[in-house]
Protein backbone atom coordinates (compact mmCIF):
# COMPACT_ATOMS: atom_id res chain seq x y z
CA UNK A 1 0.00 0.00 0.00
CA UNK A 2 1.38 3.03 -1.09
CA UNK A 3 1.53 6.24 1.69
CA UNK A 4 -1.36 8.05 0.02
CA UNK A 5 -3.62 4.87 0.74
CA UNK A 6 -2.25 4.28 3.88
CA UNK A 7 -3.16 7.63 4.82
CA UNK A 8 -6.36 7.56 3.48
CA UNK A 9 -8.24 4.31 3.54
CA UNK A 10 -10.58 4.98 1.19
CA UNK A 11 -8.55 5.43 -1.63
CA UNK A 12 -7.33 1.56 -1.62
CA UNK A 13 -10.21 1.31 -3.22
CA UNK A 14 -8.10 2.38 -6.33
CA UNK A 15 -11.01 4.93 -7.19
CA UNK A 16 -8.82 7.79 -7.46
CA UNK A 17 -5.63 8.91 -10.24
CA UNK A 18 -2.39 11.10 -9.51
CA UNK A 19 -2.46 14.00 -12.30
CA UNK A 20 0.68 15.80 -11.26
CA UNK A 21 4.06 15.16 -9.74
CA UNK A 22 4.84 16.02 -5.88
CA UNK A 23 5.89 19.37 -5.31
CA UNK A 24 6.09 21.98 -2.40
CA UNK A 25 4.39 25.00 -4.75
CA UNK A 26 1.41 25.31 -4.00
CA UNK A 27 -0.93 23.60 -2.05
CA UNK A 28 -4.73 22.67 -2.01
CA UNK A 29 -6.27 26.28 -0.68
CA UNK A 30 -4.08 27.83 -3.40
CA UNK A 31 -5.61 24.82 -6.11
CA UNK A 32 -8.97 25.00 -4.61
CA UNK A 33 -8.55 28.85 -6.07
CA UNK A 34 -7.40 27.73 -9.00
CA UNK A 35 -3.79 28.67 -8.44
CA UNK A 36 -0.66 26.52 -8.49
CA UNK A 37 2.62 29.14 -8.13
CA UNK A 38 2.03 29.98 -4.21
CA UNK A 39 1.14 28.10 -0.84
CA UNK A 40 -2.36 29.98 0.98
CA UNK A 41 -2.53 29.97 4.57
CA UNK A 42 -3.16 32.01 7.51
CA UNK A 43 -0.11 31.52 9.23
CA UNK A 44 0.54 33.74 12.37
CA UNK A 45 3.92 34.37 10.90
CA UNK A 46 2.56 35.97 7.99
CA UNK A 47 4.92 33.53 5.45
CA UNK A 48 2.44 32.40 3.17
CA UNK A 49 -0.57 34.09 0.99
CA UNK A 50 -3.81 34.70 2.60
CA UNK A 51 -5.92 37.80 1.04
CA UNK A 52 -4.68 40.94 2.72
CA UNK A 53 -8.13 41.89 4.04
CA UNK A 54 -9.39 39.13 5.54
CA UNK A 55 -8.02 38.08 8.86
CA UNK A 56 -5.49 35.64 9.57
CA UNK A 57 -7.17 33.34 11.64
CA UNK A 58 -7.09 29.33 11.13
CA UNK A 59 -10.98 29.53 11.29
CA UNK A 60 -14.08 28.35 8.85
CA UNK A 61 -15.02 31.74 8.45
CA UNK A 62 -12.03 33.47 7.66
CA UNK A 63 -11.58 30.45 4.93
CA UNK A 64 -15.39 31.13 4.14
CA UNK A 65 -14.64 34.98 3.81
CA UNK A 66 -11.37 34.41 1.75
CA UNK A 67 -13.44 32.72 -0.84
CA UNK A 68 -16.54 35.13 -0.64
CA UNK A 69 -14.29 37.38 -2.09
CA UNK A 70 -12.85 35.37 -4.60
CA UNK A 71 -16.94 34.98 -5.86
CA UNK A 72 -18.27 31.74 -3.92
CA UNK A 73 -20.93 31.84 -1.40
CA UNK A 74 -22.35 28.84 0.87
CA UNK A 75 -23.55 26.25 -0.89
CA UNK A 76 -26.34 23.56 -0.04
CA UNK A 77 -24.02 20.14 -0.87
CA UNK A 78 -21.48 18.40 -3.63
CA UNK A 79 -24.15 18.17 -6.42
CA UNK A 80 -22.69 19.06 -9.33
CA UNK A 81 -24.94 22.04 -10.73
CA UNK A 82 -24.69 23.24 -14.54
CA UNK A 83 -22.33 26.54 -14.57
CA UNK A 84 -21.37 26.48 -10.92
CA UNK A 85 -17.76 25.65 -9.52
CA UNK A 86 -18.01 24.15 -6.29
CA UNK A 87 -15.45 23.51 -3.86
CA UNK A 88 -15.65 22.01 -0.18
CA UNK A 89 -13.82 22.61 2.93
CA UNK A 90 -12.30 19.77 5.39
CA UNK A 91 -12.32 20.57 9.07
CA UNK A 92 -11.35 18.90 12.71
CA UNK A 93 -12.22 20.54 15.62
CA UNK A 94 -13.62 23.74 13.95
CA UNK A 95 -10.26 24.56 12.13
CA UNK A 96 -9.70 23.72 8.08
CA UNK A 97 -7.20 20.93 7.22
CA UNK A 98 -8.08 20.88 3.69
CA UNK A 99 -9.67 21.64 0.49
CA UNK A 100 -11.14 20.24 -2.52
CA UNK A 101 -12.07 22.01 -5.83
CA UNK A 102 -15.39 19.74 -8.03
CA UNK A 103 -14.47 19.03 -11.47
CA UNK A 104 -16.35 19.28 -15.04
CA UNK A 105 -17.69 15.40 -14.46
CA UNK A 106 -18.25 15.61 -10.36
CA UNK A 107 -15.72 14.19 -8.92
CA UNK A 108 -13.43 16.36 -7.13
CA UNK A 109 -9.65 17.59 -7.72
CA UNK A 110 -7.31 17.90 -4.46
CA UNK A 111 -3.61 19.30 -3.98
CA UNK A 112 -2.15 16.81 -1.15
CA UNK A 113 -0.09 18.99 0.61
CA UNK A 114 3.12 18.76 -0.69
CA UNK A 115 2.50 15.73 -2.62
CA UNK A 116 0.59 15.29 -5.79
CA UNK A 117 -2.78 16.46 -7.04
CA UNK A 118 -5.41 13.64 -7.49
CA UNK A 119 -8.56 13.25 -8.89
CA UNK A 120 -10.65 11.49 -6.13
CA UNK A 121 -14.56 10.90 -4.72
CA UNK A 122 -15.07 13.34 -2.25
CA UNK A 123 -15.85 11.53 0.97
CA UNK A 124 -12.70 9.40 0.17
CA UNK A 125 -10.64 12.20 2.15
CA UNK A 126 -12.89 12.01 5.11
CA UNK A 127 -10.93 10.59 8.29
CA UNK A 128 -8.30 11.26 11.34
CA UNK A 129 -5.81 13.59 8.89
CA UNK A 130 -8.79 15.98 7.33
CA UNK A 131 -11.40 15.73 9.28
CA UNK A 132 -14.85 15.62 7.73
CA UNK A 133 -16.62 18.10 5.28
CA UNK A 134 -17.22 21.16 6.63
CA UNK A 135 -19.10 23.74 4.16
CA UNK A 136 -19.08 23.71 0.57
CA UNK A 137 -19.21 27.20 -1.56
CA UNK A 138 -20.28 27.67 -5.50
CA UNK A 139 -19.93 30.38 -7.78
CA UNK A 140 -20.81 30.87 -11.31
CA UNK A 141 -17.83 29.33 -13.56
CA UNK A 142 -17.68 32.78 -15.25
CA UNK A 143 -17.88 34.89 -11.75
CA UNK A 144 -14.03 34.36 -10.79
CA UNK A 145 -13.32 37.59 -9.03
CA UNK A 146 -9.79 38.89 -9.26
CA UNK A 147 -8.15 39.36 -5.44
CA UNK A 148 -7.73 42.86 -4.54
CA UNK A 149 -3.59 43.82 -4.50
CA UNK A 150 -2.37 44.06 -1.48
CA UNK A 151 -0.96 46.85 0.37
CA UNK B 1 19.84 6.91 17.87
CA UNK B 2 17.04 8.14 19.75
CA UNK B 3 15.76 11.00 19.47
CA UNK B 4 15.16 12.19 22.67
CA UNK B 5 18.74 12.19 23.03
CA UNK B 6 20.84 15.62 22.76
CA UNK B 7 23.12 15.24 19.64
CA UNK B 8 27.17 16.66 20.10
CA UNK B 9 27.66 18.75 17.25
CA UNK B 10 29.52 15.95 15.61
CA UNK B 11 26.32 13.99 15.03
CA UNK B 12 24.06 16.78 14.46
CA UNK B 13 23.81 16.48 11.20
CA UNK B 14 23.11 12.25 11.59
CA UNK B 15 19.92 13.67 13.88
CA UNK B 16 18.98 16.49 11.88
CA UNK B 17 18.81 14.29 8.65
CA UNK B 18 16.72 11.44 10.92
CA UNK B 19 14.13 14.43 12.33
CA UNK B 20 14.05 16.00 8.49
CA UNK B 21 12.86 12.40 6.92
CA UNK B 22 10.34 11.75 10.11
CA UNK B 23 9.17 15.22 9.19
CA UNK B 24 8.84 14.98 5.90
CA UNK B 25 6.84 11.62 6.18
CA UNK B 26 4.76 12.89 8.83
CA UNK B 27 3.67 16.35 7.56
CA UNK B 28 3.13 14.99 3.36
CA UNK B 29 -0.09 15.54 2.94
CA UNK B 30 -0.80 18.78 5.04
CA UNK B 31 -1.38 21.78 4.61
CA UNK B 32 -1.56 23.77 7.31
CA UNK B 33 1.96 25.76 7.65
CA UNK B 34 0.64 25.57 11.22
CA UNK B 35 0.61 21.71 11.19
CA UNK B 36 3.85 21.38 9.65
CA UNK B 37 5.96 23.45 11.36
CA UNK B 38 4.30 22.30 14.93
CA UNK B 39 5.33 19.06 14.16
CA UNK B 40 7.32 17.33 17.15
CA UNK B 41 10.28 17.22 14.45
CA UNK B 42 10.75 20.10 13.11
CA UNK B 43 10.28 21.51 16.59
CA UNK B 44 13.36 19.36 17.74
CA UNK B 45 15.08 21.17 14.61
CA UNK B 46 14.07 24.43 15.66
CA UNK B 47 15.49 23.61 19.32
CA UNK B 48 19.03 22.94 17.39
CA UNK B 49 19.35 26.78 17.29
CA UNK B 50 21.70 28.78 15.20
CA UNK B 51 23.35 25.21 14.06
CA UNK B 52 20.53 24.31 12.16
CA UNK B 53 20.74 27.41 9.81
CA UNK B 54 23.46 25.73 7.29
CA UNK B 55 22.20 22.35 7.57
CA UNK B 56 18.25 23.68 7.03
CA UNK B 57 19.88 26.21 4.36
CA UNK B 58 21.81 23.17 2.40
CA UNK B 59 18.00 21.11 2.54
CA UNK B 60 17.09 24.23 0.63
CA UNK B 61 19.60 24.58 -1.60
CA UNK B 62 18.73 21.00 -2.67
CA UNK B 63 15.21 21.10 -2.55
CA UNK B 64 12.18 24.22 -1.71
CA UNK B 65 10.57 23.02 1.44
CA UNK B 66 8.59 24.79 4.26
CA UNK B 67 11.79 25.10 5.86
CA UNK B 68 10.75 29.13 6.05
CA UNK B 69 9.12 29.22 9.98
CA UNK B 70 12.29 27.31 11.17
CA UNK B 71 14.72 30.20 10.07
CA UNK B 72 12.12 32.91 10.89
CA UNK B 73 12.20 30.92 14.44
CA UNK B 74 15.70 30.66 14.82
CA UNK B 75 17.11 33.74 13.10
CA UNK B 76 14.09 36.63 13.90
CA UNK B 77 14.51 37.42 10.13
CA UNK B 78 12.55 37.42 7.22
CA UNK B 79 14.26 38.34 3.95
CA UNK B 80 11.38 37.89 1.76
CA UNK B 81 9.67 40.35 0.07
CA UNK B 82 5.85 40.63 0.64
CA UNK B 83 4.61 40.06 -3.28
CA UNK B 84 6.63 36.74 -2.58
CA UNK B 85 4.60 35.45 0.30
CA UNK B 86 3.90 32.17 -0.11
CA UNK B 87 5.87 31.65 -3.61
CA UNK B 88 8.16 28.66 -2.37
CA UNK B 89 10.70 29.38 -4.72
CA UNK B 90 11.25 33.04 -4.58
CA UNK B 91 11.24 32.19 -0.49
CA UNK B 92 13.80 29.75 -0.75
CA UNK B 93 16.23 31.99 -2.86
CA UNK B 94 15.29 34.55 -0.48
CA UNK B 95 16.75 32.47 2.26
CA UNK B 96 19.86 31.08 0.30
CA UNK B 97 20.87 35.09 -0.64
CA UNK B 98 20.29 35.94 3.29
CA UNK B 99 22.36 32.98 3.99
CA UNK B 100 25.43 34.13 1.62
CA UNK B 101 25.30 37.91 3.07
CA UNK B 102 25.78 36.86 6.30
CA UNK B 103 28.48 34.26 6.03
CA UNK B 104 26.22 31.35 6.23
CA UNK B 105 26.74 29.61 2.90
CA UNK B 106 30.34 29.74 1.39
Amino acid sequence: MNPLEMAFPALASGNYAVTSPAVSDYNCIAWAAGESDRWWWPDPLGLNFWPPEIPRLETIDSFRLAFEALGFAKAKNDQPEPGMEKIAIFAQGGKPTHMARQLENGRWTSKMGQSEDIEHALRDLEGVLYGEVALFMGRPKSGATPLAKGP
Amino acid sequence: MSLSTLAPPCQLAALFQELATRWRQETAFLSSTTEIATHPAYQRIIGFGPQAIPLILAELKKKPEPWFWALTAITGENPVATDDQGKVQAMAKAWLNWGHENGWLA
